[in-house]
């Protein structure tokens, strides 16, 4: 992969000419760092993955998750990581007998993260979409998760139609309510962050008049924070979370499939609901919420 | 790399583009006014006003950009200052941008021998002409190379913007690759349309400097 994208840059060098000397210098360095790169982090790694077994002999295991996404990913109080997501890698770790190094994400760079072997794998409350199923290869569900839109007590917003032609709503670049309002609610004006933290604090600003994202998120946030309802507590299509790993990784995706199996057989996730998310949504959600195999 | 998603995106990054260079040069234009008026002052040593500038410069030469636009954009509304993500990344620009320029603009002025400021007053020049018609073209020609620098260095600065949620290149293209995970396209649409924004100021920038420094050495 590496070769073609040299391959292709160079071709496309030939066009703009001026372009020339400073890119094929820049390919040239990048590509060389990246040898450097691989060479230290695992011994003849396939393109930009390690296998199950070089994670195994390397004993340490990258997972992305969020830092910023309370109660799914985060950092809590004491500076460990934390939340249902990281509850899931916990046990990953445990199950592989390695070291969990934890990558923070975010929610724009999960495919990237995996395409450049920065994490082995993305726990990072990922919807499974087309799009991205042509990028990375998803393991089996572990979440349910549909859309929802939250605003002010004082300005409800119950439906998109009702949004005025100067309204705008806050998404998080990156997130599939970004893509969902974009494909099919072309003309709302998006307010786009790039991290949650931003994108909740402008909306507390009052930058926007509604915050779409991730229902399991809106109504947490409605929950934790007076004034807010979530007007639209279900948007689009019902999907799935799941963990994901760079396209390819049969052998560790694979792994993943069996221990989310296994995990199935002794309710692994509804113990995760309990412990990381009773808190914010009580026992209503738990079966909406929740996916064992 | 594929064409059609180029083609796709293209219109995308103009937009991108046109709304980099509006902030851009809105923020621009404030620096090179906060750089005139600042130099000034502590050209011609103003009490309070000089204690206040030079404040001002350690403040916003020694923070982040980032820093700033934070500040200004999420920490202000919450005492009651709203103002918009466009206005924010002007006035952002403007401040980081003022810091640098009156700086640049004060080592042209004190490049100027004293022997000058002497020689125009014994003709029986004002302290205002003196300063207008002697030091200031003179200054202005030596600042010349600095200014130019800043502006590019402002230009470049606008790749923060994502954090206030501005569409600039840099966010656009990151948000593209967020959502559909064309990289290589996205990328290389990136440093293209970076180097159609500077490589004229660059140009043009050559161009102003033979100008305004012709008056100084003729040539």
């Amino acid at each position: 992969m590496k070769n073609t994208f040299v391959k292709r840059l160079t071709s496309g060098l030939l066009v703009t000419g001026l372009l020339a000397a400073s890119l094929t210098g820049c390919g040239g360095a990048s590509d060389k760092a990246a040898g450097d790169d691989t060479t230290a982090q695992a011994a003849g790694s396939n393109a930009g993955y390690r296998t199950l077994d070089e994670i195994k002999e390397s004993g340490t295991i990258n997972i992305g998750v969020f830092s910023d996404k309370s109660p799914f990913g985060y950092v809590d109080e004491n500076g460990e990581y934390a939340g249902y997501d990281v509850y899931f890698a916990e046990r990953i770790g445990e199950d592989l007998g390695v070291d969990i190094n934890y990558v923070s994400t975010e929610a724009a760079n999960r495919i990237e993260y995996l395409q450049t072997g920065k994490v082995d794998i993305i726990l990072a409350n990922f919807t499974v979409t087309e799009e991205r199923a042509q990028e990375v290869d998803f393991a089996l569900p572990y979440m349910n998760v549909a859309l929802g839109v939250v605003s002010p007590d004082d300005a409800v917003v119950e439906s998109l139609d009702d949004l005025g032609a100067d309204d705008e709503v806050i998404v998080i670049s990156g997130t599939t309510a970004e893509t969902y309002l974009t494909k099919n609610y072309p003309d709302i004006k998006l307010q786009k962050y790039d991290a949650y933290a931003e994108a909740k604090t402008a909306f507390e600003n009052g930058n926007g008049v509604a915050w779409a994202n991730d229902n399991t998120e809106v109504i947490a946030f409605a929950i934790e924070n007076e004034g807010y309802t979530v007007g639209i507590p279900s948007l689009g299509d019902q999907d799935t979370i799941a963990p994901a790993v760079t396209k390819g990784n049969e052998t560790l995706l694979t792994w993943l499939n069996d221990e989310i199996k296994t995990l199935g057989g002794e309710q692994f996730f509804h113990a995760d609901y309990e412990e990381t998310l009773l808190d914010t949504y009580g026992a209503d959600y738990e079966d909406e919420l929740v996916v064992e195999q | 790399m594929d064409i059609d998603i180029l083609k796709e995106y293209i219109p995308l990054y103009k937009e991108a583009l046109i709304l980099t260079l509006k902030i851009g040069w809105q923020g621009i234009f404030l620096s090179l006014i906060l750089g005139l008026i600042g130099a000034a002052i502590l050209h011609f040593k103003v009490p309070v006003l000089k204690t206040i500038t030079g404040i001002y410069i350690e403040i916003f030469r020694n923070t982040p950009l980032l820093v700033q636009l934070f500040f200004i954009y999420f920490a202000l509304p919450k005492v009651g200052i709203q103002i918009t993500a466009e206005t924010c990344g002007v006035l952002g620009l403007g401040l980081l941008g003022g810091a640098y320029m009156i700086e640049t603009f004060r080592s042209g002025l004190e490049s100027i021998p004293t022997i000058q400021t002497e020689s125009a007053l014994s003709l029986g020049m004002t302290n205002g002409q003196t300063f207008y018609h002697v030091i200031l073209p003179q200054a202005v020609s030596v600042s010349v190379p600095g200014l130019l620098a800043n502006v590019i260095f402002l230009l470049k600065e606008t790749s923060v913007f994502s954090t206030i949620s501005l569409m600039d290149l840099m966010f656009t293209a990151k948000d593209l690759i967020g959502m559909y995970a064309k990289t290589i396209e996205c990328l290389f649409l990136l440093v293209v349309f970076y180097l159609i924004m500077l490589l004229p100021v660059s140009l043009l920038g050559a161009i102003i400097e033979r100008r305004a420094r012709y008056g100084q050495f003729g040539d």
